[in-house]
């Protein structure tokens, strides 16, 4: 089955440029550039509301952005819509669980695959392999509905681990995960940008695994980067500590 | 042996639509051997129900949107099969005035009821990519606005339909065998199409378009698809019906007809080809007690004026029962199988003669 090998443009970046987005007033974007190169970690953090989510969005053109734009190495996607983007190998999991619940799960990551021209025997071969490196064996017939809360997550990583994407944005994958399965989720992520030659760009704010996991770090307030580099660099970032880590870092 | 093997296995899991068809065709058999006429309409009738009910569940079960344009679909379809299947003669008498390139066309049933299909294929091909891309109230609406507009036409549009007069001439093609054959075809059909490529994008984009976009589906494209396929599948149960009923207006493709086959899905179930399938048998049998119930009320005199919409309040009241308690339908989504349980218990008890304790059937269905 040649036809859906993953098929992306084996960039090496995914470019963020000057990305600015407005909501009726409100700058939730302020000419943010950034950088994720496959095989990399990057974090991307900041206070609720500093636009971490709206800048997904706008990559995957959920959105529209007002300027700015928006590159997979060197093809544009800027404003394109979002099936297109995930078919240029951008692939994204939702701050609020979007799954499929009326599919099993296996259909549920099975069907990313079909999208990319797969048939049904090869996605579902395609699919187990995501499925296994998620730990979730034993839950291939149930309907997504019915899952516990900590799977959900787990099941929309490797629904976007089945879209073979070259980059993968995901939005606060350990929330609401206690400290044991966050760590499990540390684990299991880990190896894999490497493995995959994958982009990763992680949003959270369990600390703990973004320093722990990411080598770089990106960090938003207000809709503007207000620093950027490996995670000792933005830990001593006196605006960061300021604005993100708060007074419990500035004191300590 | 290998494919052999694939074929099996591949039979195992997709048990749905022989479980579906088999009761059906027994029926079928048994009311063509020993039914009188007025059975033999009846599930006549309930086969081309299944048509219509299963070629909506298609569209709307997959993709989640409300369609009330289907009974438009399943209109163009029986006026575009007769014009086709009546003979010259026919023509000259019910439609005088008829296109002189159609006058002398007389092909027999089959083609006719294909050229219906294609029509009204056609039509939702032209309309659909424009309407699919709204979604929730505004697909809604839109898609019963183009009910009323196909009505319409079909009302002004005398030369080929005889505007809003009873169009007449139609020979009776449609037997009880015929029905039941494309009957349980398109079980198979409705129930393929959800497990094709575009079925499952579908089903996806129907529980959550933003995350079906985000791995890549064309939302618009898959409902569209499925928008066709829904509508070929109604205007091939309009020829069938046309061929049945011999005379009819264009009032038969309208609110009465609409509700009528939604309250089939909707009751059944409208998440699966099991759910349609059963909703129709249900519905259509008691539709027909019901009125038998009516008529004889009348005909005894039981009230002092003549009981009239008994039936229609009745299959009101109760699909109203089921939005409220069970708003998936009786059936749900999920279909009627066997499970790999079943199955290996049917041959663990085949070989070993005895029952297979009820603990390992537990939780199958959780
Ligand atoms: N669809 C929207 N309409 C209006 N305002 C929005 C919308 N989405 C986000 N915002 C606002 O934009 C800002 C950034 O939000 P968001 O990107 O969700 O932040 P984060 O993900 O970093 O918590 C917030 O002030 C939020 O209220
Ligand atoms: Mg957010």
């Amino acid at each position: 089955m040649k036809d859906c090998e993953s098929g992306n443009s084996h960039a090496d970046h995914l470019i963020v440029e000057r990305v600015t987005k407005n909501f009726a007033g409100l700058r939730a974007l302020d000419s943010v550039s950034l950088n994720l190169k496959r095989g990399e970690i990057l974090g991307l953090i900041g206070p609720n509301g500093s636009g971490k989510t709206t800048l997904i969005n706008v990559i995957t053109g959920l959105l529209p952005l007002d300027s700015g734009r928006v590159f997979i190495g060197e093809v544009e996607i800027t404003n394109k819509p979002p099936y297109e983007i995930a078919r240029a190998g951008l692939g994204r999991t939702f701050q609020t669980i979007r799954l499929f619940r009326e599919l099993t799960v296996m259909e549920n990551v099975e069907v990313a695959a079909v999208s990319r021209g797969c048939s049904r025997k090869e996605a579902k071969r395609r699919a187990l392999q995501a499925i296994e490196e998620l730990g979730l064996e034993g839950w291939v017939g149930r309907l997504a509905g019915e899952l516990p809360y900590g799977l959900e997550r787990r099941v929309e990583i490797a629904r976007a681990f089945a879209l073979q994407p070259d980059f993968l944005l995901l939005d606060e994958p350990a929330a609401g995960l206690n400290e044991e399965e966050s760590d499990e989720l540390l684990n299991m992520l880990a190896p894999i940008p490497q493995r995959k030659g994958l982009g990763l760009l992680i949003v959270d704010h369990d600390m703990r695994l973004i320093m722990r996991l990411c080598h770089r770090l990106h960090v938003l307030s207000y809709g503007k980067t207000i620093g950027e580099g490996t995670p000792e660099e933005v830990r001593r970032i006196p605006q960061v500590i300021e604005a993100y880590l708060g007074k419990r870092a500035a004191g300590g | 042996m290998k494919t052999q093997n694939a074929i099996l296995l591949w039979l195992k899991s997709h048990t749905t639509p022989f479980l579906l068809s088999i009761p059906l065709l027994l029926l079928a058999v048994l009311v063509q051997a020993f039914g009188g006429t007025l059975l033999i309409r009846i599930v006549t009738v309930l086969f081309i129900n299944l048509v219509m009910v299963l070629g909506l569940q298609v569209f709307m079960g997959n993709s989640g949107i409300l369609n009330f344009a289907h009974i438009g679909f399943m209109g163009i379809g029986a006026y575009t099969s007769v014009l086709f299947s009546m003979t010259p003669q026919a023509k000259a008498a019910t439609l005088p005035d008829l296109y002189p390139f159609l006058r002398p066309i007389h092909l027999p049933f089959l083609p006719s009821l294909l050229i219906g299909a294609l029509a009204a294929a056609l039509v939702a091909a032209l309309v659909g990519y424009a309407l699919m891309r709204l979604s929730d109230a505004a697909a809604v609406i839109t898609l019963f606005a183009l009910l009323v507009i196909i009505h319409t036409i079909l009302v002004h549009w005398s030369i080929v339909t005889n505007g809003p007069r009873t169009l007449f001439g139609v020979d009776n093609y449609t037997t009880l065998g015929i029905s039941a054959f494309f009957g349980i075809l398109i079980i198979f059909i409705a129930y393929l199409f959800k497990e094709t490529p575009v079925g499952l994008k579908l089903r996806a984009s129907r529980d959550d378009r933003y995350a079906a976009a985000s791995i890549g589906i064309n939302v618009v494209q898959v409902r569209w698809a499925g928008f066709v396929l829904s509508a070929f599948l109604a205007g091939f149960g309009g020829g069938l019906w046309a061929h049945f009923i011999t005379s009819f207006s264009p009032y038969a493709f309208y609110l009465t007809e609409t509700f009528s086959i939604l309250s089939m899905l909707v009751i059944g179930g409208t998440g699966s080809v099991s759910g349609a399938v059963v909703g129709t048998v249900v519905v259509t049998f008691l539709r027909e007690a019901l009125r038998a119930i009516e008529n004889s009320a009348n005909i005894a005199g039981l009230f002092q004026n003549n009981l009239v919409g008994f039936t229609e309040v009745f299959l009101s009241i109760l699909l109203i029962l089921i939005l409220i308690y069970r708003p998936s339908g009786i059936l749900g989504s999920r279909e009627i199988r066997l499970t790999s349980e079943d199955l290996r218990s049917v041959t663990a008890s085949s070989q070993t003669d005895r029952p297979v304790p009820s603990s390992t059937k537990e939780g199958k269905h959780v």
